[in-house]
């Protein structure tokens, strides 16, 4: 009798389902996306709020009902020092921008520390006072919209290409949480936030744990600061406070338990990008003038509809406990790059099916052209060849891992998951950054 | 450990000190001290200091001769009295301690320790508030006046009292410290701003005082459950465009206002019982809400309109008088808002207090587990919160329409935090149980004067919203410090 043992991501799984049907949608009503320019614009116009959905998601593990609610408005009020200080000529390297950026989080996030650990005033009424002071003191700082943003950031935000910096912060802030949670700290940060009394009574530190926590948190809003910098080249002292509406679902969104102890950059990341998608689909429909309005009424009731499952996720995990998160994670992330792939390609490759209609049933519904047999033997095109090729890797990697992994007696194959996603990610990368000119 | 030698120190001590005394008291009414070193010490300052006064006076030219050898004997006989006073202090401090027991001396440094420590804060602030008065008034030439003095007088001494006094207030220690910082902004206000206390700006002051303790009816309510609700913004702003569009549309304005209302308990009846099962989570269910509601609201009235989001119409003549700076109530100059306001506030007040709704609802707020044994049903209590904040919301949405004479879904947006701002510093407890409806009034007067003081003396709405949170800390730390850890184990 094998035991049935329920994945402690369970939660997870109502944000990937949500992704990939909207990722589904949203690549099949707006094919720009799967671009070179259509991804680059994504990653930076989503970066600035997936930092920020971390840097609440540090604090909401680290307990004690922490949301900061002036997450929006400290992430501006960075964005307008910076941009105010490059304006008048004081900042322009990058590494001192990145100090101020980084510096004036950590130290926003440190008072808060210090003010709820020594003063013992709840998390919640410390977050008011900095939303009301931040929002205050942005407007002081720069009275309207304006100004311009360090000249080494000025080609950051064009969005032409994937890889621009904004990715690799993207990605180094991922990887950072990732290689934070195999340390000791981070089990002392999980068990804090999950029963501070029984942390403390074994022998954490708490208090400097929570600090730690903040100082974190405070690196990633500093993040989200520069991300948010390079997206809009200037300074913006009003938009704090629905990126903190916005951040705060997409941490509701993403599974990470306000109660504390649960969550990590996993649940964060599918949160905010799921929002973001949202965004993107809605804007895909023309709604005309109240496009505003219904996208306000969705993120709302979006909201309200993700707090509601997580009620329903207990129950879930019961009820399909064979159901492991990754496991859903690969056959939909299969299923969506599947649907990216057509979209991407259909108009390069369709032509001539489209052309001759005579052909065989198969030749029309295949994504590439079929290989065909002529008199000199079998010929096929780069791309078929490309595409055959990928498959077969993907076939043998997949066989290889499993083999591996039932050798190894593992329950999951973890890693080859990821690899595997990523070998897909991968090709299609490829596809849609050298489009082979045969296809033109 | 009871010394036996104890009693005959005692007394040995007892006798130095009367034998001292009676040594002394042979030379009259003069301090003198013992040691002759510092007599002649003494002596020695006066005549330095006194010389040094002749010298400076017979430099100036312009005095008398006379005057200035008067001064001067006068001058160092004071001194020499002066200086031999403290001089006996000390040597008399210096004897005590030579005669002192072991046991003694540790008494006396705990006491003194124990002085320090209990009133290290207070010494703290009002020595930081003194530097910041020094150094504000030594850097800024305009700050030299007899009203800022008297500002910072006033505000020591509300320190000294919140920390001193309030320690004998078993409860309603958040009132107290309310109550003396809303008594010294008046002051302060009253002094330093023109026309402060005149009547518009009094009525100014309590028309908006009404809106926001309207407003905050049902975040109080939805307080003292341990909840929050965030959509009381949108629901104001919801309510604001939903009424005039309902006005354009033809329906009898008294039947709309009223319908208006029905329709914020509605959306305060889905809040609870959507976050009853969420109820840690109730912010955020509260937000999503509002945003829902924020959004149709605008959908719905933007159908058939060319423009989307803005609702034209006239706002009906009751309406207006209602809630507009000039209206009437019953022929007196001043809106009947107010008055609205203050028989809300009452009856909240009293309502709370007396019944055994209002006791019901303290009971489950302060132990859900003792309020169910009792046979209160939770469910009922927390969506009956909701569905009252919800209509309240409502209600100052609509007032807001008469007070602007139009429609904007923005005229909620300041409401989002400061309800909330405005319980906390009244001193009702967000964890529920603890608190009232009395207290938010204060905190929405404190709230209220400041904003007007602000407003007096020139600050822009982004310096306001600074001061306010920062204002929001010190007075939750005042009196809503959670306990220690070590207290909870």
């Amino acid at each position: 009798m094998v035991t049935q043992a329920q994945s402690p991501n369970i939660y997870l799984l109502v944000p990937i389902a949500l992704m990939a049907a909207l990722l589904g949608t949203a690549v099949i009503r707006g094919p720009n996306l799967v671009s070179p320019a259509g991804m680059g614009a994504a990653i930076i116009v989503a970066a600035p709020l997936i930092l920020a959905t971390y840097s609440l998601m540090v604090l909401a593990v680290a307990g004690r009902g922490t949301i900061d609610l002036a997450v929006g408005p400290l992430l501006a009020f960075i964005n307008v020092v910076v941009v105010k200080l490059s304006t008048s000529g004081i900042l322009i390297s990058p590494i001192a921008t990145f100090i101020v950026a980084l510096g004036l989080g950590m130290l926003y996030q440190l008072a808060f520390a210090l003010v709820v650990i020594y003063v013992r005033v709840q998390p919640i009424i410390v977050s008011l006072s900095g939303f009301l002071a931040l929002t205050g003191i942005n407007l002081v700082i720069l009275k309207r919209p304006g100004g311009t943003a360090p000249s080494f950031m000025q080609d950051w935000g064009l969005g032409t290409t994937i890889f621009s910096p904004v990715l690799l912060i993207l990605v180094l802030a991922t990887a950072g949480w990732y290689l934070f949670t195999a340390t000791t700290f981070y089990s002392n940060l999980k068990m804090t936030g999950y029963d501070e009394r029984a942390a403390w009574t074994s022998g954490v530190k708490t208090e400097v744990v929570r600090i730690g926590a903040h100082l974190i948190a405070g690196v990633y809003v500093g993040l989200g600061a520069i991300c948010y910098t390079a997206l809009i080249s200037s300074g913006d002292p009003t938009q704090g406070q629905n990126m903190t509406l916005t951040a705060v679902t997409a941490l509701v969104l993403g599974g990470v338990a306000l109660s504390g102890g649960r969550g990590g950059a996993t649940g964060a990341l599918l949160g905010a990008v799921t929002l973001w998608l949202i965004g993107y689909v809605l804007a895909t429909f023309n709604f005309g003038a109240i496009q505003a309005f219904i996208t306000q009424m969705i993120y709302g009731l979006i909201l309200v509809a993700s707090l509601l499952l997580t009620l329903l996720v207990p129950l879930i995990g019961r009820y399909i406990s064979f159901v492991s998160p990754w496991s859903a994670f690969l056959v939909l992330g299969f299923v969506v790059i599947g649907i990216m792939l057509q979209v991407s390609t259909i108009g390069n490759y369709n032509e001539a099916g489209n052309l001759l209609v005579q052909q065989p049933l198969a030749d029309r519904y295949f994504l590439v052209e079929p290989a065909r047999t002529v008199d000199e033997g079998l010929a096929m095109t780069r791309v078929q060849v490309f595409a055959l090729l990928t498959c077969v890797a993907a076939i043998c990697f997949t066989v290889v891992a499993r083999l591996m992994g039932s050798k190894a007696e593992k329950r999951r194959m973890g890693l080859f998951q990821y690899l595997f996603i990523l070998s897909l990610l991968l090709a299609l990368f490829i596809v849609i950054a050298f489009r082979p000119e045969s296809a033109v | 450990m009871v010394d036996p030698n104890m009693p005959d120190t005692q007394t040995e001590k007892n006798f130095g000190h009367t034998k001292n005394n009676s040594e002394r008291s042979s030379f009259a009414m003069l301090p003198i001290p013992q040691s002759r070193f510092v007599i002649w010490l003494n002596i020695a300052l006066s005549l330095v200091v006194a010389t040094i006064g002749f010298g400076v006076g017979f430099g100036e030219g312009y005095l008398s001769a006379q005057q200035i050898i008067l001064f001067g004997v006068i001058t160092a006989a004071l001194l020499f009295l002066l200086l031999n006073y403290v001089a006996i202090i000390f040597e008399d401090r210096a004897a005590a301690a030579e005669s002192e027991t072991e046991a003694e001396t540790e008494n006396r440094l705990k006491r003194s320790r124990l002085l320090w420590r209990s009133n290290i804060i207070v010494v703290l602030s009002m020595s930081a508030l003194l530097a910041l008065y020094l150094l504000l008034t030594a850097s800024i030439e305009e700050f030299r006046s007899i009203k800022n003095l008297i500002a910072f007088l006033v505000l020591e001494l509300i320190l000294l009292f919140a920390f001193k006094v309030s320690g004998y207030f078993a409860s309603g220690r958040s009132a107290f410290i309310g109550l003396i910082v809303l008594g010294a902004l008046i002051v302060i206000s009253a002094f330093s701003i023109e026309g402060f206390l005149s009547a518009p700006n009094v009525r100014a002051i309590l028309l908006f005082a009404a809106f926001l303790g309207i407003a905050s009816v049902g975040q109080t309510m939805v307080a003292l459950l341990g909840g929050l609700d965030l959509s009381i913004p949108f629901v104001i702003g919801a309510a604001n465009i939903a009424l005039l569009s309902l006005i354009t549309a033809g329906v009898p304005s008294y039947v709309a206002f009223g319908f208006i209302l029905v329709l914020g308990g509605i959306v305060g009846f889905l809040n609870g019982l959507i976050s009853y099962r969420l109820q840690g989570q109730a912010l955020m269910v509260t937000l999503g809400t509002g945003f829902a509601v924020a959004g149709f609201t605008q959908i719905m009235t933007s159908i058939g309109s060319k423009f989307a989001g803005n609702v034209f119409g006239v706002v009906p003549g009751w309406l207006s008088n209602l809630a507009a700076m000039n209206g009437r109530f019953f022929g007196m100059k001043f809106p009947p808002t107010i008055v609205i306001w203050i028989i809300i506030a009452i009856v909240m007040i009293v309502g709370l207090r007396m019944t055994s709704w209002g006791r019901n609802l303290y009971a489950l707020g302060g132990n859900r587990g003792a309020a169910k044994l009792l046979g209160i049903s939770e469910l009922k209590y927390w969506v009956a919160c909701y569905v009252i904040s919800g209509v309240f919301a409502a209600l100052t949405g609509a007032l807001l329409l008469g007070w602007s004479g139009g429609a904007f879904i923005g005229v909620g947006d300041p409401y989002l935090f400061t309800t909330l701002a405005a319980v906390v510093i009244g001193g009702t407890s967000l964890l529920g149980g603890n608190g009232g409806y009395g207290f938010t009034v204060i905190g929405v007067l404190v709230l209220q004067v400041l904003t007007s003081f602000l407003l007096g003396i020139g600050l822009q709405y982004e310096w306001q919203q600074f001061i306010f949170g920062l204002l929001i800390l010190p007075m939750v730390a005042l009196y809503g410090r959670s306990p220690h850890i070590r207290a909870t184990v």
